[in-house]
């Protein structure tokens, strides 16, 4: 029988040897891939955080809301953090801890009562006065790894036992004892590809090789690849490792278009917890969705998931994991997780793709995407929801009302603190979980009368020659330049007015007064101010440009406007205040930054001007949303055939910017005051905003004017106005009617105009 | 000079600035007076990004308060950051109301910033 021995031989080698090849060759795959790999780590991205002091501009209720939307818990539980109650007056809130970019902040108890829609005081649990707390700041969306993966990293030490014990006990009852590959597993599983099916008996180990370098196929070849690499992986590393890595590969879920992995997310994600304070039915629930996430989902199928935890129980109750007692109780509980969160990679995307952008300035994408960093934004929650809100609103109830067809009116809302020129919110659409077109950034439109303040500025730098009161000329007017057809502006109401007060012709936005005093002043000029004011792009040098004829995005005209309410200072709009390690080490700041592009006496008289177009002028509609008292300076903006409505204007607290049209750029048949405005004035009637008070330059006075002649009123004159002029400028006639009244009082006015 | 004293109690009070005295506490805010506080204790152990992170904060809570911007004008120009002292420095002046202590100040950190700049740039 040699020759028979000798061909057995070689068909043995013959097999043996491609095997041997293999073997080694997905044992290198195994050593490097396993051993290099680290799991990609999403950029993290978070609101601001909330801060609380006596005297904090925020409604209980939207506390409230905040501590709900922070996933705190609307119930005592001594002993654990992440909850409120509501009390006689207030609040009482067991603030988590966290570490922000100054430090880590301890878990701790406060009281918070209101008044008035203020925080009236702060205490701790003792009573005792604070200064200050601050909430843990809202996650607000990431940035991605491919395939949208989501992880928080745990260390084993850091999973509770029980919970390791129920994977056990449900997925690998040998896993501390078999070598990568469960013999009778795997019996069962030769069983199975007898009846032509490839399935089950997977250990831990070989589902981790599964996830980590295999494709989902099911084919003889792939299994016997993942066996073989089972073994290996077992061979090189240990039981602990393994079990680690598996623990933070899991697939638990999809939220969106983000997929949840590993047990730390889906503790965050399902319960609002720490992994390490899960409970054994909590840790049940989540082990038993291993199995499918999609058919066991919590959310979508409470019963099924419900079930299954319950046979995750029944089977660490027999495997001697879990007493009887433990298992009834778990058994009993209900399967309560979180509401799940409208968030998947973020609910605010026009938002984060500002962020995402800035990031790009000072970062790589690849590491943006991988390295874990923690980005703290700039975002304020709750202006975002009421923006958000007020323009879905708004343009639901225009469409209705003009039935223009399909696709409806779109709009952009831009909101920054106007002091700082942090952004608060940012709506890029009326669906503003859209995750496309960013109108707000995107969307280049004409701005129409949104430039005139910069005409009036440029005017008003010269205080010997314009005041707030100085005749300008709104009769016809004919612009001719070399190589271009005239140029003949018109009024909005095809009418001419003659002269009419420098404020009035911006409150009345009249077009022909604009372009005849900014082509007296200069074209160049002009746009030199625009420039200066924080608009980069290019900037035609034809006299139309002067009214509007160049597109911008809410947020370049809410950079120019922001210089405006800064006083003349010219704060780069931010988006983000820091940026933290994965492991909470501070990496970079963006400081608050400004720059004095023009001197503060123009800017406060221009600023009284705009308020005139608030209070009598086109957006005088916005009384019915906020009282005079908050003085809002602001400008309408409308282009022609009405296809873009803008409102731009600030309080002393918050600066914002609306535009609304349509997409493809059809005649909305709507003013900016007719559209933009209120949609403006229903964002900021909602967030308790601060009246208007620009600091008063020292060569700056005030003087009672009699809107009718522009001249000095007394209490004779109806309607007399009290306006900015800088020292020596005031007019120092006295208008006919301030002479009806009687000698002693007039004396006294007199020697107060006249000093 | 009664009318100057009346036009500047009118002035004051139209621009809601209430005039800031010399000595007077820097803020009636508990929360500003203790985050003003850390940034002073931070500015002095040469912890000058903690510092200005502090004053940020406080200005967050009181946009209007000169003093705050004085302080971080001052940690500006401890950072070496002279365009920013000078403008953080003109900033608080120009809510400086009544303060001409603080004015004073504020002109000496912008001459400094100025004079420092102009010595990094030879």
């Amino acid at each position: 029988m040699p020759r028979l021995s000798r061909y057995l031989w070689i068909a043995l080698l013959a097999v043996a040897l491609p095997v041997a090849a293999f073997t080694l060759y997905l044992d290198l795959r195994v050593r490097s891939e396993f051993e290099g790999r680290r799991f990609a780590l999403p950029a993290r991205v978070y609101a601001r955080p909330l801060e609380l002091h006596a005297g904090s501009r925020i409604p209980q209720a939207a506390l409230e809301q905040e501590l709900r939307s922070l996933g705190y818990r609307e119930a005592a539980r001594e002993g654990e953090s992440g909850w409120f109650v509501r009390g006689r007056d207030g609040l009482e809130i067991a603030l988590r801890p966290f570490v922000f970019w100054d430090g880590a902040q301890a878990a701790q108890r406060l009281r918070v009562t209101f008044e008035r829609g203020q925080v009236a005081a702060l205490r701790d649990a003792q009573g005792r006065d604070l200064p200050l707390a601050r909430l843990d700041p809202l996650l607000v969306g990431g940035i991605y790894p491919a395939g949208n993966e989501d992880r928080l990293l745990v260390r084993l030490a850091e999973v509770p036992q029980h919970l390791v014990q129920a994977l056990i006990a449900i997925e690998d009852r040998k896993f501390f004892s078999h070598p990568g590959v469960d013999p009778r597993g795997l019996a069962r599983a030769a069983v199975s590809l007898l009846s032509g099916e490839v399935q089950g008996g997977s250990t831990l180990t070989q589902q981790l090789v599964k996830n980590f370098f295999l494709t989902p196929e099911r084919t003889l070849r792939r299994k016997f690849t993942e066996l073989v690499m089972a073994l290996l992986l077992e061979l090189h590393y240990g039981k602990e490792e393994i079990l680690e890595t598996y623990l933070n590969e899991i697939y638990l879920g999809q939220d969106r278009d983000r997929a949840i992995h590993g047990i730390g997310l889906a503790a965050q994600f399902y319960f609002g917890k720490q992994v390490a304070e899960l409970g054994i039915a909590e840790a049940a629930l989540l082990v038993g969705m291993a199995k499918g996430p999609a058919y066991f989902d919590p959310h979508r199928h409470p019963q099924r998931a419900l079930e299954r935890r319950n046979l995750v129980l029944r089977e660490a109750k027999n495997q001697g994991f879990i007493s009887m007692e433990q298992y009834a109780a778990a058994r009993a509980a209900p399967a309560a997780v979180s509401p799940k969160p409208a968030m998947g990679t973020s609910p605010h995307p026009a938002f984060l793709q500002l962020v995402h952008r800035q990031l790009r300035r000072d970062y790589d994408e690849a590491d943006l995407r991988s390295e874990g960093l923690r980005i703290f934004t700039t975002l304020d929650p709750r202006v975002q929801a009421v923006a958000e809100r007020a323009l879905a609103r708004r343009l639901g109830e225009f469409d209705r009302q003009r039935r223009f067809g399909e696709p409806g009116l779109e709009g952009a809302i831009v909101v920054t603190d106007s002091q700082a020129g942090e952004v608060q919110a940012l709506v890029g659409g009326r669906d503003a979980r859209y995750r496309g077109y960013n109108r707000a950034l995107d969307a280049g439109r004409p701005v129409g009368s949104l430039l005139k303040p910069a005409i009036y500025l440029t005017a008003l730098s010269e205080p010997s020659r314009y005041t707030l009161v100085t005749p300008v000329d709104d009769g016809p007017f004919v612009w001719k330049s070399r190589g271009a057809p005239d140029w003949r502006p018109a009024n909005y109401d095809k009418q001419f007015h003659g002269a009419v007060p420098l404020r009035v012709a911006l409150a009345q936005s009249y077009n022909v007064a604009a372009a005849r005093l900014g082509t007296e002043l200069g074209i160049e000029r002009v746009l030199a101010n625009v420039r200066r004011l924080g608009v980069e792009r290019p900037l035609r040098p034809y006299a139309s440009t002067l009214l509007g004829a160049v597109e911008l995005s809410p947020f370049e005209v809410a950079q120019m406007y922001q210089t405006i309410a800064g006083g003349g200072f010219r704060a780069p709009l931010r988006a983000i205040r820091e940026v933290l390690t994965q492991d909470g080490r501070p990496l970079r700041r963006y400081p608050l930054a400004a720059e004095q592009a023009f001197a503060p006496e123009p800017v406060y008289l221009l600023t009284a001007a705009m308020q005139s177009v608030v209070r009598e002028g086109t957006a005088r509609g916005l009384k019915s949303w906020l009282p005079p008292e908050t003085a809002v300076a602001g400008k309408t903006g409308t282009t022609n055939d009405q296809r873009d409505s803008w409102f731009a204007g600030f309080t002393g607290d918050r600066l914002a910017v609306v535009w609304v049209g349509y997409d493809d750029n059809r005649a909305a048949r709507l003013t900016g005051a007719a559209a933009a405005l209120p949609v403006w004035g229903e964002t900021m009637a909602q967030l308790d905003v601060e009246a208007l008070a620009l600091p008063k330059p020292e060569s700056v006075e005030h003087a009672w004017i009699d809107p009718q002649t522009g001249l000095l009123a007394d209490s004779g004159c109806a309607g007399a106005l009290e306006l900015p002029f800088v020292a020596g400028t005031a007019p120092a006639q006295h208008a006919p009617c301030a002479g009806n009244v009687p000698a002693r009082i007039k004396g006294w006015l007199e020697r107060l105009f006249n000093r | 000079m009664r009318v100057a004293v009346f036009l500047a109690v009118l002035v004051a009070g139209c621009a809601g600035v209430a005039p800031d005295r010399a000595g007077a506490p820097a803020s009636q805010n508990l929360a500003v007076a203790g985050l003003m506080e850390s940034a002073r204790a931070d500015a002095g152990a040469g912890r000058l990004a903690n510092a200005a992170a502090s004053l940020e904060r406080a200005l967050r809570i009181e946009p209007r308060n000169p003093r705050l911007w004085h302080e971080l004008a001052r940690v500006r120009l401890q950072q070496g950051d002279y365009a920013q002292a000078e403008s953080m420095a003109a900033r608080s002046n120009s809510w400086v109301g009544g303060d001409s202590r603080l004015q004073a100040e504020n002109r000496r950190i912008i001459a400094q910033a100025r004079e420092r700049a102009g010595r990094s740039e030879r």
